[in-house]
């Protein structure tokens, strides 16, 4: 029943995502270029937090990139 | 190369994943530094870690982009190590005492190659403490596509770890970890974008950890013995949106599905609104929380009747909430001389973990309840 749920859960978000896509041209690409439209703003922040969050929390992963792995407490 | 050059090859910099990687079509054209600085720290006189990094990149080309990273830990303090019941029957946390100190070294570094709309990059590095050593091998491309409206990402990484626990330095143990990513980034229209990751990852190997114990009532402790394999699956979807009128803020909502195969599910769910001030300062209000069930085979305290091989007490496999908000402030300078552009950046983040702050409720109590702060501070040079 749960693993049905979460597939409900991706199809209907497939569907957003198709369904809110509209053609944007390069000169209108304007916002998106500004420093706080980026994905990840401070990439040496971002591994700490993901670091620091993975050593205190099982769920790990989704963002991708490679680091050592440690015998954290 | 023009001013809508420019800004088209800005907004297709669409970074997903934690290692600076250049994205398809472009390479890295400044060469860059950042230093950063960390203070994190837990309630209760448990476990607090310095962190010091330095990032550099560099172009090498038209089409090559070098980066190394280099980080310290120094971590303090006490951490549990198991749990016992009172004369009342309550679970009881035992902390180590403040005998933790370790250090620990890591250094990364990666190259990419742009070509027109694919990107291609390779990295690798070690991480080191007295008792642990690791080293990886990563490897990803990124194809932008349909008008550079769509990248996907994919990449996979692989990592050998080995631990030698401080009490017994004869034994060393050993573990191989796989991971993989499967991922799209979708320009939405001129004010929004999305990303959508998948990620898989198997573990092979001693996946205990040698410094913590379960207790068994009426009998004694045993050894943390979890399972030789894990797999792992996550699924991150992060939305961006401006708000022109605003002054150009954006807001970043981020959500994580995580499901693994010791019977854990988790969410995670960050925002934070990245608002422009006058004079490039920008302020960063953020707010993240996180649930996990516990482990199948996590109990607080083990039963006498208990007679099995695979057990954990480790506060990490048990069910539990996290509350966090935060604060960051940023200011930018551009300048005309050997520096082109000076940010400083600095952050504190409060976290609250709590049993009762789980969806789900499969918690074990409150004993284990903490929380931790963090403090951040950077520079960051482009020349």
């Amino acid at each position: 029943m749960k693993t049905y749920s979460y597939y409900k859960i991706i199809i209907i978000g497939i569907f957003l995502f198709l369904s809110a896509c509209t053609p944007v041209k390069p000169w209108q690409r304007g916002n998106l270029a500004s420093p706080q439209m980026a994905l990840e703003t401070d990439f040496q922040e971002a591994g700490l937090r993901q670091h620091t969050f993975s050593s205190k929390e099982s769920a790990t992963g989704g963002y991708g990139g490679a680091g050592g792995g440690c015998g954290c407490n | 190369m023009s001013l809508i050059n420019k800004l088209t090859l800005a907004a297709l910099a669409l970074p997903g994943l934690l290692v600076e990687e250049a994205q398809a079509g472009r390479v890295e054209e400044l060469y860059h530094t950042d230093f950063q600085y960390a203070h994190y720290e837990e309630s209760n006189d448990r476990m607090s870690v310095d962190v010091f990094e330095i990032t550099a990149v560099a172009p090498i080309g038209k089409n090559i982009t070098a980066s190394v990273d280099l980080v310290r830990d120094t971590m303090s303090g006490a951490s549990p190590i198991l749990n016992t019941k009172n004369a009342q029957g309550k679970v009881e946390q035992f902390i180590s005492g403040a005998s933790i100190y370790e250090q620990r070294d890591s250094m990364g570094v990666s190259l990419s190659y742009a070509f027109d709309d694919i990107d291609i990059n390779i990295g690798g590095g070690v991480s080191g403490e007295h008792d642990y050593l690791s080293r990886y091998l990563s490897t990803g491309a990124s194809w932008a596509f349909n008008d550079k409206l769509t990248t996907l990402n994919i990449s996979g990484s692989v990592a050998f770890d080995e631990i030698t626990p401080s009490d017994q330095p004869d034994v060393k143990r050993s573990k191989t970890s796989q991971q993989y990513l499967l991922g799209i980034t979708q320009i939405l229209n001129k004010n929004s974008l999305l990303q959508s990751n998948i990620t898989f990852a198997y573990h092979k190997g001693y996946l205990s950890d040698p410094y913590k114990l379960v207790y068994v009532e009426n009998i004694g402790t045993l050894a943390d013995s979890r399972p030789t394999h894990k797999f792992q699956w996550a699924w991150l979807t992060r939305y961006v949106q401006s708000f022109k009128t605003l002054n150009k803020a954006a807001l970043h909502a981020d959500y994580r599905l995580y499901i693994d195969d010791w019977g854990i599910n988790a969410h995670t769910l960050e925002l934070s609104w990245h608002q422009p001030i006058k004079d490039d300062w920008l302020i960063i209000p953020r707010f993240r929380y996180y649930t996990q069930n516990s482990a199948n085979f996590y109990q607080a305290v083990f039963d006498s009747s208990y007679t099995g091989n695979i057990h954990s007490s480790d506060y990490r496999l048990t069910g539990f909430g996290t509350l966090g908000v935060g604060i960051k402030l940023t200011k930018s300078f551009h300048l005309t001389g050997f520096i082109s552009e000076i940010k400083l950046q600095t952050a504190f983040d409060y976290n609250d973990r709590k049993a009762s702050y789980q969806i789900g409720g499969d918690s074990s109590g409150s004993f284990d309840d903490f929380s931790f702060y963090m403090l951040t501070a950077s520079i960051n040079m482009r020349f």
